[in-house]
């Protein structure tokens, strides 16, 4: 361990209360310690270290490692943002009973985390408060997970419609008004189940992950390392960059690539130039769900050039397709740079010119303002990310805090509203736009001479771990990879950011009128591709049935296989 | 509040005619533009490079004894150019084609059937720079039952087997519990 961390603070609230641990942690990746406990001591250190140290819960990581040390392996991965730290918490669990203390109760933003390690992996989370299916589908066999190794990535399994998840009973009285499973509030699928006491909401369920594609499947048995970021990049159709940036950086810290600074600047220029237009893409959506689609129109115009710019830098408008593991495949040419300067600067100005008006719109404030209420302790609960937290006054950001690519040279500056309401959401990304412009420009007049790719000789060591989170437009967006023999992954885990801020929608909604939820939705910038990786298909609405549900599911697999 | 429409109005009035006439005139696409992929079998020496790399397995390659099928299932392109970055004779690349859309997927699927040859001027099968991309991942893609050829080339199954049947559970290996 360096001697930096361990002077860190939290190592001594740490180590005061479980003084075993300081001779089991390791630290491989400067700013990312692994200790490896015993399954009863593991949700003892996280409860303490959420509820005591004030660490953010990230998410678990189950692994299938039978055939390596006969075991199933989990670890849950905390981060305490301040002190600029990732603590990884492993246990190994026997693989005839893999069964371990859930942490749910005391933290609850682990809910989802490990519902999907029992679903996916079958490790149970004992004592958990609502352990239903979350991530399989409804008619999916019990008993069989599919990230066990066993099972191919196309192995096509037995349709038991039995399995379906109970639904949540509404409260007494409620009303319970479906939205979704398509549309709710993007052309996306998810399915938002609301109990209203007249207009208001009571309650909700969720179901979602119909969208599921198996990346992390194919990760760690299909793809090898070069192939993977380009999966990656088609987790999201906004936030590509961010994935493969993530994935290759992740690998890079594991195998200690030194990676040229040039490739670092040039991934830093692309990512802002993302936020740019997912924000802009965001603000103006946030005007068509509230119905004032001026705003979508004339937002929408002012982005279309930054997607030529893109094309016209990386080839093509999204999937720049740029990382690769060690480097960037293309140069940012002078000519280049100077086109991202003329187009940001005709940007800034008519931005300026939306912001100025938006301002002081009492139209678009009345819809906006106090509606969605996130409290800044309710959004550190439940582990909310991007400007969802930093809109609710809780100040994090990757950038600044688990600084990657060329962050650490460019001094950003987070962006911090405590209104905990959607105006405030919608203030943080529209200064997060100027501040990006700021940064490229930055990035452009730093950026270094030299090569764009490192040299990579021989095989990449195996059994390593490393951790990269990446500040996308909606929040944080994690990757954890551990390498394996076979030129690929042997675990491959992400996190979008959606996950967790989609587990605080509920809490978002508690209490609003029914009108305003598409907008309470639609405030944190769910992406639900990304928080869905095996395909699925389920359409259990309860009222019309034109076709029944296998019919349908026939239907769609024909298809989808063509 | 009227200050605030005031200032919008003056927004939209100020963008002017924003549509463009596409697709009753052409809309160009800039010079590095990655559109639907192109080959020329009489440069390809058939070394695998391009398959091997093709993140989404658009590209498969099967040895056939002298000579090799490649196969192009251009629906499943993702406009990578990866198999343009590494192809040694340059016999793939990425055209300004971009209206690819067809009701019938098998428009976009093609073969090529070339005699496998070593470079002429290197005289090796396939050398890229990066490491990763030269080594052999096990279990890559599915191969199935057989040898490799003399270039380390197995035969390989199609990309997904969607004639399984509707269960189809890999036995456990041995060591490997349930
Ligand atoms: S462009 Fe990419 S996806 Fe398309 S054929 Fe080439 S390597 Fe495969
Ligand atoms: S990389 Fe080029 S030469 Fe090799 S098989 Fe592909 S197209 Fe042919």
């Amino acid at each position: 361990m360096s001697p930096e961390t361990l002077q860190k603070k939290f190592l001594r609230g740490l180590t005061e209360q479980f003084p075993d641990i300081l001779g089991k942690l390791q630290e491989h990746v400067p700013g990312q310690l692994i200790a490896v406990l015993p399954r009863e001591e593991l949700p003892k250190v996280t409860k303490y270290a959420v509820n005591q140290l004030g660490a953010r819960f990230v998410i678990t990581v189950a692994t299938d490692q039978r055939d390596k040390t006969g075991d199933f392996g989990i670890s849950y991965i905390l981060a305490f943002d301040e002190e600029k730290q990732f603590l990884v918490l492993h246990s190994n669990l026997p693989a005839d009973d893999p069964r371990i203390e859930s942490v749910t109760p005391e933290v609850p933003a682990a809910n989802w985390a490990e519902r999907e390690a029992y679903d996916m992996v079958g490790i149970v989370p004992e004592g958990h408060p609502d352990p239903r299916r979350l991530v399989l589908p409804d008619d999916f066999p019990a008993g069989i997970h599919p990230l066990r190794k066993e099972y191919q990535y196309n192995t096509r399994f037995p349709s038991e419609p039995q399995n379906a998840p109970p639904r949540m009973p509404p409260p007494e009285g409620s009303t319970v008004v479906p939205i979704g499973p398509f549309y709710p509030t993007l052309e996306e699928p998810a399915y938002f189940r609301l109990f209203l006491d007249g207009e208001r909401v009571v309650g909700s369920d969720y179901r979602g992950f119909y969208n599921h594609r198996a990346v992390e499947k194919l990760g760690d048995s299909e793809l090898n390392y070069n192939q993977v970021p380009f999966v990656a990049q088609q987790i999201c159709g906004i936030c590509g960059q961010v994935h493969s940036c993530a994935y290759v950086e992740a690998v890079e810290r594991a195998c200690e690539i030194e990676v040229p600074m040039r490739a670092k600047y040039i991934r830093t220029i692309l990512l802002e130039l993302e936020r740019i237009h997912s924000h802009l893409l965001w603000v103006g959506l946030a005007g068509h769900i509230i119905a004032f689609d001026t705003v979508l129109m004339q937002l929408w115009r002012i982005r279309e050039p930054v997607m030529w710019l893109m094309e016209r830098v990386t080839g093509n408008r999204k999937h720049y397709s740029s990382n690769l593991v060690g480097g960037v495949r293309f140069d940012i040419t002078p000519e280049a740079a100077d086109d991202i300067r003329r187009v940001l600067a005709k940007v800034e100005e008519e931005f300026k010119a939306v912001v100025d008006a938006v301002l002081i719109d009492t139209s678009l404030m009345a819809r906006l303002k106090d509606v969605g209420i996130l409290t800044e302790e309710n959004a550190r609960a439940l582990g909310a990310v991007g400007p969802t937290a930093r809109g609710s006054n809780v100040a994090i950001d990757c950038r600044v805090d688990h600084p990657y690519a060329a962050y650490d040279q460019l001094d950003v500056q987070k962006q911090v509203q405590d209104g905990c309401d959607c105006w405030a959401r919608t203030l943080v990304r529209l200064y997060e736009v100027f501040e990006s412009i700021r940064l490229v420009r930055k990035a452009l007049d730093q950026m270094p001479g030299g090569p764009i790719m490192a040299k990579i000789d021989g095989p990449l060591p195996a059994d390593r771990i490393a951790l990269c989170s990446v500040e996308a437009a909606r929040g944080e967006s994690h990757h954890y990879v551990r390498t394996g023999e076979d030129n690929r992954p042997y675990r491959w885990r992400l996190r979008a950011p959606t996950y967790p801020n989609l587990q605080a929608v509920g809490c978002m909604i508690q209490g609003v009128n029914l009108a305003d939820v598409p907008i309470c939705i639609g405030s944190y910038d769910p992406c639900f591709s990304c928080t869905e990786r095996v395909e699925t298909l389920d359409v259990n609405t309860n009222e019309i049935r034109v076709y029944t549900r296998e019919e349908l599911q026939e239907l769609s697999r024909r298809k989808t296989l063509g | 509040m009227f200050k605030a429409k005031l200032k919008e109005a003056v927004i939209c009035f100020g963008a002017g005619r924003v549509t463009l006439k596409y697709p009753f005139e052409p809309s160009p696409v800039p010079p590095k533009f990655r559109g639907k992929i192109e080959f020329d079998a009489r440069k390809c020496i058939a070394c695998g490079g391009c398959a091997n790399v093709c993140p989404p397995r658009c590209i498969v390659i099967e040895d056939m004894g002298e000579v090799a099928k490649i196969t192009f299932n251009l629906d499943r392109c993702i406009q990578c150019a990866r198999c343009y970055e590494v192809c040694p004779e340059k016999a793939i690349w990425p055209t300004d084609e971009f209206e690819t859309a067809t009701p019938d997927k098998s428009d976009l699927k093609s073969e090529m059937i070339v005699w496998m040859s070593t470079c002429q001027r290197c005289g090796r099968c396939f050398e890229t720079d990066n490491a990763i991309d030269k080594f052999e991942s096990k279990r890559w893609r599915g191969r199935g039952p057989g040898e490799a050829n003399k270039h380390g080339i197995f035969p390989i199954k199609p990309p997904i087997d969607f004639s399984m049947p509707g269960s189809l559970v890999r036995e456990p290996e041995e060591g490997q519990g349930q």
